[in-house]
């Protein structure tokens, strides 16, 4: 999990679909799921605090609009999260997307976290309080998927 | 994997390729773990496992990029080709469509790795029998007549498993032995380890731990 974590986008790959999504909002003033997804996922894996945020930010308004890659985008908001050190964020959306479904590769993120974040906290350190707003409505969507899929098991 | 630091020579990068629902990741947990995953959902982006092997007295860490084979990853996993040692690029015996589709696989490794990058044909789910739609002669004619090492294997009962990601490494120990890689260029995809255990009483020297950040 760590060489995930530590594993930096290529500049070159990043400044490419940074073009590709540039190109496409100038040309028709909007861009397509596609691009901003490809850039998102090369923002999160940037080396800059806020390369990342920007695609967190990306990654929250895909998850809004295209459920069809919600999984996609809900991983990568955690893992996101995981390499800003905001773990609690990181953790709230590893849970949103087990709680849907049972994923190995997502337990392991989540169970790195919590270790990043437990030894956080034993270094004294507060976590980054209080969840971020934008995290209610895609978790508002998740538990209500898995709420669903309960009634559906009983 | 808890271990004594650098109790390995040598760290050898490989990708995993190929379709959606081939077999990857499978093939991986196989090698990492000896265990089939019966339902196992589409990775998302890339997923990561290691193991050591030996080749030649030599140990030898294998860092393995597992890619999504999802149409939507298709351009951003390109990142990580670069600098692999080996790549491991799979089809599915039971679907005619993978195995038409490696001629853009095979592209795509070519242009974005090195000369000396070894390439493993896998032709996955060969305990499917009854369900083949490539023949076992026409994917080694294909491997043949592309240069590339080829093994029919089964990530549900093991079968050549281990023999795939053995033969690339030997295939790699070779080309270092030979000199065809420089170690020193990060694209070669091997890294030495210069200290070697049994030879000398190494233990202060930790192997890269990004994880010890103070922060
Ligand atoms: N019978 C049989 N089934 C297999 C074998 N290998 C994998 N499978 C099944 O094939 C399906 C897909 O396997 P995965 O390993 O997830 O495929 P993948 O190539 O990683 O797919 P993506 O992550 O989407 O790119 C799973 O349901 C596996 O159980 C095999 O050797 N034999
Ligand atoms: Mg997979």
């Amino acid at each position: 999990m760590e060489e995930l974590l530590n594993e930096v986008v290529p500049q070159e790959d990043l400044e490419r679909f940074e073009k590709k999504f540039a190109h496409e909002l100038e040309l028709d003033g909007e861009v397509t799921i596609e691009t901003k997804f490809e850039y998102a996922f090369c923002l999160v894996r940037s080396r800059y605090t806020n390369d990342i945020r920007k695609g967190i930010m990306i990654l929250e308004e895909l998850a809004r609009v295209h459920p069809d890659g919600r999984r996609d985008y809900i991983y990568y908001l955690a893992f996101g999260n995981a390499r800003i050190k905001n773990y609690s964020d990181g953790l709230k959306y590893c849970r949103a997307f087990l709680e849907i479904e049972s994923n190995d590769q997502v337990r392991s993120l989540e169970e790195y976290i919590k270790k990043q974040s437990d030894k956080d906290m034993a270094k004294g350190m507060a976590v980054a309080g209080g969840a971020a707003l934008v995290l209610g409505g895609i978790l508002g969507l998740g538990i209500a998927l898995a709420k669903n899929k309960q009634k559906r098991n009983n | 994997m808890s271990s004594t630091p650098y109790n390995y020579n040598y760290i050898f990068k490989y990708i995993i390729i190929g379709d959606m629902g081939v077999g990857k990741s499978c093939i991986l947990h196989q090698f990492t773990e000896k265990k089939f995953m019966a339902n196992c959902p589409h990775t998302i982006g890339v997923e990561f496992g290691t193991r050591i092997i030996e080749v030649d007295d030599k140990k030898i860490k294998l860092q393995i990029w597992d890619t999504a084979g999802q149409e939507r990853f298709r351009a951003v996993t390109r990142s990580y080709y670069r600098g692999a040692a080996g790549a491991l690029m799979v089809y599915d015996i039971t679907r005619r469509s993978t195995y038409n589709h490696l001629s853009s696989w095979l592209t795509d490794t070519r242009n974005l790795t090195n000369p000396n990058t070894v390439i493993f044909l896998i032709g996955n789910k060969s305990d499917l029998e009854s369900t083949r739609e490539v023949t076992y002669e026409e994917a080694e004619e294909f491997a043949k007549e592309n240069g590339l090492m080829f093994l029919e294997a089964s990530a549900m009962t093991g079968q050549n498993v281990e023999e795939a990601f053995l033969e690339t490494a030997r295939r790699i120990y070779q080309n270092i032995q030979e000199g065809r890689l420089d170690l020193n260029a990060s694209e070669s995809g091997v890294q030495h380890r210069p200290s070697q255990p049994g030879r000398t009483s190494l233990t202060n020297e930790a192997p890269n731990n990004k994880d010890q950040c103070s922060c």
